[in-house]
């Protein structure tokens, strides 16, 4: 790897940057808009350019960045070129960063609320009177009625966040939209690990994927497009891919073969695989793991899962299943992996327990290109991993802010208004709520019901270190340090957590003794220093901070996870059938969600360079669409950008065009995540022309999650978000829908008269 | 103009067999080079642009259905049919093999826009705006194209140039890798090469040695120094290299 980028990197002395945490108000916002002139950095020259190191916070995988600082602002974003997870590269989120920082809805002071809830009336107070305010609404409630409620959090400040709810004793609940819950249930049952794995896909010569869209937002979506660039043209010969998911998505535009599979049917796919796998081709498996697998009672247990009986459910052949377990017996460094739709319908534990139990079976296990395990954080008290509550602890949440049992509740960097479907009611719930206080660095959907914001910094003007998650396989902290001065009069909520410990005195205060955030991320590098192994050694505390901060984290190559020992759980004889909300009769569909590519869950809705980044299969951009059939379509007689209303379980119903796919199996309909927001910042964008302007983060077609059923993935608790049936109607409204692709470039369906597709030289 | 101590000829590889279509290029593009945000009225009336683009073709239906990425960007061609249609010479071919857009030369008549089988010149049909705050990140090594003028992909020279620059500072040579334009460095899954074909220790000849390589629209002769990998399909007809 080429870290060509190293030498412009520059340690930030503290004099450069220090200055985090303005004293209140008395510097004028407007000098802090951009670098004054006149209170230069002392490592500042102009026309000249500097590279900070940090953490980015943009999909939540903890990777390193590098930032270009010109004249105290920051221009661009690129991969770190030593960080294990980035390696100098990065995708289109972390890319827009930028547009987080310089957004122009940002929060800009604490406000107190003057109307009423909602109503949006608030009036700036200073730091001092909005501390003062938490401090004596914590101090008055009970602290078994009070919750934080926030993204899942990692490192140091994880650790403070953990710590403050515990000394106080309230409720820590960490939101994730696109939960987790269910993969890393399935990782722990099947591979007894506790950490989301690494799946070292660079050195595979196979991938069977079960609806993990890796290569668009899925996990670490750097990571695994580094490495699916390496499967197909790295050293080794070129490895295949076949996706095997509902959705037509990236990765499935990606692979050799795209195989459709009825919705929560993947697991059952997956237990025939093994079943063809143990009677047809004993020799090339671990014997070990069949035996596991099958309770010691042989393949016969399997009986159900014949290809042939699981082709009716799921879809797909008896020959693909047996192709792909041929395929998965021939190849000697396979790997199986699952995730998306496949884990969120109400058997999505058990679509992955199956999936992921084919790796024993492969002996991909904790081996260079297959399931490589993560190490625990190097240290205690560091947490390596997010701490998430599934579906159901929201749900109970919300009952109990509802019935008024909740005093108060705080939120940062979560915004389960807008990510809980409405069946839920959490809007209405958080007003049962006696006190609102978020600490969201824009007016989101929760965030517009708070009695009471202290405005986050953005990352990029905080002090903060990360642990990776998932790692690249050994340990990693990476640093995160402020590249420009704060904007606007914000606070890092590391800080204000600080502060409010510091009044409320007592426990608390002593559970967090550090004065500032800074203080406390040097307190973890010093405890990194102790350690003396790494890729950052130092005698000297100075120069060991100056190093991680230079070089944007540390790492031990030597310190990998190791392979639990256990062996997998039986797999289940009889198939668990995946259960549907949602109307069955008339044009009743699947109803498939998918991650959009750009904005993700939706966190990145309010950059305009993200609103703007083509879908990369249906190349749609700014508005939410229905993906639908074209042999359906034609039949209903819809056309592009007609107006579809979707009804779901309960009659809840939202509006979006259609887009009309190939890719897409007439009893299904696909939407992506992301849009939808009512409340996160509305500015203008496009030329100065009012009819060409359009808003960024609100008005941008429905939100998919709104009309979802709060149906649970059994055994997870997580949102079965791809659990629902709806059907669709024409509204007889049509509109046109903003694409990449049309008439001005080539004709997209006639590829080979434009470029060659060719067979590779040897194959399979 | 910076004097070069030996030629050079800019050339970058796209390894199509690669690219997932993530958008990151077109992204990394968008901030290094200061285009304008594209509303969604620029993609409805098909006038949004970046200078790097993924495209996507259909193949087949379901459920055998195939999609195929590529990125298009300005192919600076030796033999470039935007060049000799300028009437103001704001289009040129400078030494290093780049083809260079003069913006205050343009008068925008969109000749070469019309001459261009790639389509990979654009037209800013209005003065491009950024919100105040937003205006914080753009690029001061790169100009901002007001009204009525062509821009299109420039292969970053403000990189080229910067490198140079340090080079000949420091009385070497470039490196090869020193520097790469925005959508090379940002790729994660290291689709697009690019270097010095005239520098014999170049990275980028391992890769134009591969007998994928084809170009676009080859029989029109503009000799591009974009040069492709064909995307390799285990259903497709034709064996690499026996094309």
């Amino acid at each position: 790897m080429r870290t060509t980028r190293r030498k412009f990197l520059k340690w930030s002395s503290v004099g450069a940057l220090g200055a985090v945490v303005f004293g209140g108000c008395t510097i004028p916002e407007s000098a802090l808009l951009v670098q004054s002139p006149v209170r230069m950095p002392e490592d500042l020259v102009s026309g000249l350019e500097a590279w900070y190191a940090t953490s980015c916070g943009q999909c939540g995988a903890g990777e390193g960045i590098i930032v270009r600082v010109i004249e105290g602002r920051a221009i661009k974003i690129e991969g770190n070129p030593d960080h294990p997870v980035s390696r100098g590269k990065s995708v289109a989120m972390c890319q827009a960063g930028l547009q987080s920082l310089y957004n122009p809805a940002r929060l800009r002071a604490p406000m107190k609320l003057t109307g009423s809830r909602g109503s949006g009336q608030y009036q700036e107070i200073t730091w001092e009177e909005a501390y003062a305010e938490v401090v004596d609404s914590l101090r008055s409630a009970d602290p078994a009625r009070v919750a934080l409620m926030t993204e899942p959090l990692r490192g140091t400040l994880g650790m403070m966040a953990g710590k403050f709810m515990e000394a106080y004793g309230g409720q820590h609940l960490g939101y994730e939209a696109l939960e987790r819950t269910t993969l890393k249930a399935a990782v722990q049952q099947v591979f007894g690990a506790e950490r989301l794995p690494d799946f070292d896909i660079d050195h595979s010569d196979y991938i069977l994927s079960f609806g993990a869209d890796f290569l668009s937002s899925w996990l670490s979506p750097t990571r695994y497009n580094r490495g699916y660039g390496e499967f197909r043209q790295g050293g080794n010969e070129r490895g295949t891919l076949i996706q095997v998911e509902s959705r037509f998505s990236m990765t499935a535009a990606n692979a050799d073969k795209w195989v459709f599979v009825r919705p929560g049917r993947e697991g059952e796919v997956a237990v025939s695989i093994a079943y063809v796998l143990m009677t047809e081709y004993a020799g090339a498996i671990d014997a070990a793991a069949a035996n596991a697998l099958t309770g010691g009672q042989g393949a016969t247990v399997l009986g159900t899962f014949t290809p042939e009986a699981v082709a009716q459910t799921s879809g797909v052949s008896a020959e693909r299943i047996r192709e792909l377990a041929k395929a998965l017996a021939e190849h000697p460094n396979s790997i199986v992996l699952g995730g998306g739709s496949a884990g969120a319908t109400s058997n999505g534990l058990s679509n992955l327990k199956a999936i992921y139990s084919l790796n024993h079976l492969i002996g991909s296990v904790g081996r260079s290109g297959g399931v490589v395990f993560n190490p625990a954080s190097p240290l205690g008290d560091l947490p390596a991993e997010g701490k998430a509550g599934p579906f159901e602890e929201w749900q109970g949440l919300a009952d109990r802010m509802r019935g008024g049992q909740v005093q108060v509740a705080m939120v940062h960097g979560a915004n389960p208004a807008y990510g809980l479907p409405t069946a839920v009611g959490f809007e209405e719930a958080l007003n049962g709520a006696g006190k609102i206080i978020s600490f969201s660095s824009f007016m989101d959907e929760t965030t517009r019901w708070a009695d009471l914001i202290l405005p986050d910094h953005v990352y990029l003007e905080s002090w903060g270190d990360d642990v990776p998650e998932p790692g690249p396989g050994y340990q990693v902290v990476t640093f995160q340090q402020p590249v420009v001065r704060p904007l606007y009069r914000t606070r890092a909520f590391g800080d204000s957590l600080l502060a409010v410990a510091k009044e409320l005195g007592s426990s608390v205060a002593a559970a967090l003794p550090w004065a500032t955030m800074k203080e406390a991320v040097q307190e973890t590098a010093l405890k990194l220093q102790a350690l003396a192994r790494g890729s950052v050694q130092s005698g000297d505390a100075r120069s060991f901070w100056n190093a991680v901060l230079q070089r944007g984290g540390w790492w031990d190559l030597d310190a990998k996870g190791e392979r639990p020992a256990e062996g997998p759980p039986a797999l289940p004889t009889n198939a668990v059938e995946p259960r549907f909300e949602g109307p069955t009769s008339g044009a009743s569909f699947f109803l498939v969600p998918f991650v959009s590519n750009s904005l993700g869950d939706g966190k990145g809705a309010n950059l305009p360079w993200l609103q703007a980044a083509p879908d990369p299969v249906t190349t749609v951009v700014w508005h939410t669409w229905v993906e639908l059939s074209m042999s359906k379509a034609q039949e209903l007689g819809i056309k592009e950008g007609d107006e579809l209303e979707i009804e779901g379980a309960g009659g809840r119903r939202i509006v979006a065009k259609a887009y009309l796919h190939p890719g897409v199996s007439p009893d299904v309909v696909c939407i992506p995540t992301g849009q939808g927001h009512t409340h996160y910042g509305d500015f203008l964008v496009g030329p100065d022309v009012s009819r060409f302007q359009n808003g960024v983060g609100t008005g941008r077609g429905p939100n998919v999650f709104a009309p979802l059923a709060a149906a649970k993935v059994e055994g997870s608790g997580a949102l079965a978000w791809a659990a629902n049936r709806v059907s669709i109607r024409k509204t007889g409204n049509s509109g046109r829908l903003a694409k990449l692709e049309g008439p001005v470039f080539p004709d997209f369906h006639d590829v080979e008269a434009y470029w060659p597709i060719r067979k590779p030289e040897s194959s399979h | 103009m910076v004097s070069t101590p030996r030629e050079r000829k800019w050339q970058m590889v796209v390894d199509a067999d690669r690219c997932t279509g993530c958008q990151a290029c077109v992204i990394a593009c968008q901030a290094e080079n200061n285009i304008p945000i594209n509303s969604e009225s620029h993609f409805q009336q098909k006038r949004a642009f970046t200078w790097i683009r993924i495209e996507r073709y259909w193949e087949g239906e379901f459920p055998e259905v195939k999609a195929r990425f590529i990125p298009f960007l300005c192919q600076h061609c030796d033999n470039a049919p935007c060049e000799p249609v300028c009437p103001v010479f704001a289009t040129y071919h400078n030494n290093e093999g780049l083809n260079v857009q003069v913006y205050n030369r343009c008068v925008g008549t969109r000749f070469c826009q019309n001459n261009c089988p790639y389509h990979a010149r654009y037209f800013n049909f209005w003065e491009p705006v950024w919100p105040e705050t937003l205006r914080n990140a753009l690029n001061p090594d790169v100009t901002v194209r007001g009204r009525g003028i062509m821009e299109k992909c420039t292969f970053c020279v403000q990189r080229i140039r910067r490198g140079e620059q340090d080079a000949k500072r420091e009385g070497r040579d470039v490196r090869d890798g020193e520097f790469q334009p925005a959508c090379a460095q940002a790729c994660p899954a290291n689709v697009l090469i690019f270097g010095d074909v005239r520098d014999p220790q170049s990275r980028i000849h391992e890769f134009l040695a591969k007998d994928r390589r084809f170009r676009l629209r080859e029989e029109l002769g503009t000799e591009t120094n974009v040069i492709y990998l064909s995307k390799l399909d285990l259903e497709a007809k034709e064996v690499a290299g026996h094309a």
